[in-house]
């Protein structure tokens, strides 16, 4: 129980007020006042030790998600490998062999009839992001019993949502470096190792966006049906079956529009750590700049998003 | 400065918003709440109360009396809209028995996950683990789905998990009272030996008893509203003697729906009726419809009859309860007293009252010859408030007397019926 508790003695409780609803803590008392804006900083940065202080909780939760998803089934743990497996098998055979999408001059020689396993790439990461803004749209509301039941800070309930669609990014991606060993694509270079730092980054601007979202969701029931619209358009206007540089010069007026994506600079960062040693061979951007104009997207998704949350997040227990 | 008080509540309300409908509430946060789309349900208003470290303190109240509210707001689940509150200690929470379960992982699991979501860590359950699973008493079970368990075995495992948290305040939702009995027992016992190690206790029940019993101190909430606060026993007295009372006047409707009853076609004023019917204190002309059991009272009832050659008459009269339970009765033909002449006061005297606290309608029915017809059924105007000062329980007081005895054990071959051999401390109010 995370209610702000005075120790023995009546000292002031230690700020933050690590969950529960009650945001405003003086001297051991919890009082009717909403989350004042410096309170709301305050949470905002100390995120990082509210994980460490519920890591339990995080990771049995996530470890709860996973296990309800495949115990049951026969195949169980092989179906989280399975299923990139065979969406890498149908990329490759559809775009690849049968289509013979072609990159013109943008790859080199022998990566030119890699286009299914460029798509690959972007849809496994997009399918990680639409997971989480669709299923954590809901979470709130779906775990309206435990909220109204246990005092428990609710933002765990997101977190877990986003730390569930990253885990199966995560076996999706490892399938696709197995698959690299294969003849049909090389091996990726030492850019891998910048993977750790991208799905984090994402991690914390998806988590920005679940968390405003299923905040919202409490509030207005219409949020997840435009959040279904907003995917959807967006999976389009992200180059994930396309790209700039093979679209060519229709493009060309538009490309300020497609760089205020910020899921744009994600794909092509994953692309360079996944796809080639050579960082800049698809799109002309430098990969450190993608990865700082994304960072800083991040970091003010996710300050927003759990600002709101932090507002909206007394009123949940009255609400679903 | 010091916590001298496990708990401080302060003028705690609150409101439930209620919206008309989802495009309300889009032009009320559009407008900032300049155009407000809600209206406001108090679910509590304004209560207040302290309670001392070790203390126990009881909620009673109908169903939205807004007890629920008070203590999820404690638990902290939902926030006050105004007043404030102060916990002089760690508090854990019972709103719900196995809220959180998953269905399909083993009780173990879901031990941890409980436990988890309860705020312990993983460790401090490993520690406790033998003895959750020892209280809840599952046995092999606990490595199966909970899907495959009973509802009794649901509930022990989620209130064996609860309970060995050990906080210093505890608030108990009624969780319980869905178990058997033996599981109740072992609650309450449970519960006990958390009073014992001078914990608190915050503690909402619809049984007045367990209230009676665990708690020294009592609230009765009554629409959001404190009715009362004090001694355990005086408030859920106030709390029954208002809830029987709240029957009253739809019964009384009924009753006096069926008089007067002339359907024979003979004259109505030539009828036996009942002109009044008043309760006094016993030997007095103190009137009386507030009493304490132990009281002496008498009833006094004013009849007249026209014809008392052609239609003798007898006087019934009962103590019913607010569901029509009659709890007791009597009548002039079960007794053998005939009323004479043409008008007449007839008295009951009732030495030493032994109803239990409680409001009581009192029907008074002048019947026919053979105590059969019914002439009138007459209400008495104010019900029969009867409040106990002692912790006894049910309907009436029965005599009583507590010994201590050497009685041998019976030989159980006999067929005889075995003799009562109580042991007990001698309590005799």
């Amino acid at each position: 129980m995370d209610v702000e508790t005075s120790a023995t003695g009546g000292q002031p409780s230690p700020a933050p007020p690590s969950g529960g609803v009650a945001g405003a803590a003086d001297g051991g008392w919890v009082t009717a006042r909403p989350p004042q804006m410096l309170e709301v900083l305050q949470r905002i940065v100390c995120f990082p030790a509210l994980c460490v202080e519920h890591r339990d909780l995080i990771r049995t939760s996530v470890r709860r998600e996973l296990q309800a998803r495949f115990t049951g089934t026969a195949l169980g743990w092989f179906w989280p490998l399975l299923q990139p497996l065979l969406l890498f098998a149908v990329y490759y055979f559809i775009f690849t062999k049968l289509l013979g999408f072609k990159f013109g001059d943008a790859l080199p020689e022998e990566q030119k009839s890699a286009f299914g396993i460029f798509m690959f790439v972007g849809v496994v990461m997009w399918a990680s992001v639409a997971e989480s803004l669709q299923r954590g749209c809901n979470v709130i509301v779906e775990n309206g019993n435990l909220i109204k039941k246990l005092a428990f800070p609710s933002e765990v309930l997101p977190l877990n949502v986003v730390l569930v669609s990253l885990v199966t990014m995560l076996f999706a991606i490892g399938m696709f470096i197995v698959g690299t060993f294969t003849p049909v694509w090389i091996t990726p270079g030492p850019m891998l190792l910048w993977l750790p730092l991208l799905v984090l980054i994402q991690g914390v601007f998806t988590l920005g966006l679940t968390l405003f979202l299923s905040a919202l969701q409490v509030f207005l029931r219409d949020t997840l049906q435009v959040v279904t619209v907003v995917v959807t358009v967006w999976m389009f206007v992200t180059p994930l079956f396309w790209a700039p540089e093979v679209v060519g010069d229709p493009i060309e007026p538009y490309m300020g529009l497609v760089r205020a994506n910020p899921m744009y600079h994600l794909v092509y960062a994953y692309r360079a750590v996944l796809m080639s040693s050579e960082p800049a061979f698809i799109f002309n951007e430098s990969f450190g700049a993608s990865v700082a104009i994304f960072s800083v997207w991040a970091l003010v998704a996710f300050a927003l998003g759990y600002g709101f949350f932090i507002l909206c997040q007394r009123r949940f227990a009255d609400e679903v | 400065m010091a916590a001298d008080y496990a708990l401080e509540v302060q003028g705690l309300s609150k409101a439930y918003r209620v919206y008309g409908g989802p495009m309300r509430r889009i032009v009320e946060a559009v407008t900032f709440g300049k155009k407000k789309g809600h209206h406001e349900f108090w679910a509590l208003k304004d209560v207040s109360f302290n309670l001392k470290p070790g203390g126990a303190l009881g909620l009673c109240g109908a169903n939205g009396a807004g007890k629920s509210t008070l203590l999820k707001i404690l638990a902290g689940t939902t926030a006050p809209t105004k007043g404030r509150f102060r916990m002089g200690g760690k508090v854990a929470s019972l709103l719900e028995l196995g809220a959180g379960f998953h269905l399909d992982f083993t009780g173990r699991a879901n031990i941890f996950m409980n436990g988890i979501m309860m705020g312990f860590s993983r460790r401090e359950i490993e520690a406790k683990l033998d003895e959750i699973i020892d209280f809840a008493e599952l046995g092999e079970y606990i490595d199966e789905p909970v899907r495959t368990y009973s509802s009794g075995m649901g509930l022990r495992l989620g209130f064996s998990v609860a309970v060995s948290v050990d906080p210093d305040v505890l608030i108990i939702d009624e969780v319980f009272a869905v178990g058997d009995m033996y599981f109740q027992k072992k609650c309450i016992d449970r519960i006990y030996d958390f009073r014992q190690r001078g914990k608190t206790i915050l503690f909402c029940s619809h049984s007045l008893y367990d209230i009676r019993q665990l708690c020294d101190e009592a609230i009765w909430l009554d629409h959001g509203d404190c009715k009362a606060l004090g001694d355990s026993v005086e408030v859920t007295n106030e709390y029954t003697a208002f809830q029987r009372g709240h029957i009253h006047e739809s019964a009384a409707e009924e009753m006096l729906g069926e008089y007067p009853s002339a359907a024979d076609g003979r004259d109505p004023r030539k009828l036996p009726s009942i002109v009044d019917a008043r309760i006094y204190r016993m030997g007095t002309d103190e009137e009386a419809y507030e009493v304490q059991t132990g009281d002496s009272i008498e009833l006094r009832v004013w009849w007249r009859n026209p014809e008392p050659d052609k239609n003798p008459i007898h006087i019934g009269m009962g103590f019913l309860r607010q569901d029509t339970t009659t709890c007791a009765g009597t009548g002039t033909h079960f007794d053998g007293v005939q009323p004479q002449g043409e008008s007449g006061c007839t008295v009951l005297r009732l030495p030493n009252l032994a109803l239990l606290s409680g409001q009581f309608l009192v029907p008074i029915l002048l019947l026919d010859k053979e105590g059969v017809h019914k002439y009138q059924e007459y209400l008495l105007p104010e019900n029969l408030v009867v409040r106990t000062h002692t912790r006894e329980v049910g309907l009436v007081r029965v005599e009583h007397e507590w010994l201590h005895a050497d009685h041998p054990l019976p030989d159980r071959g006999s067929p005889a019926e075995p003799a009562g051999s109580v042991a007990g401390e001698g309590a005799q109010p």
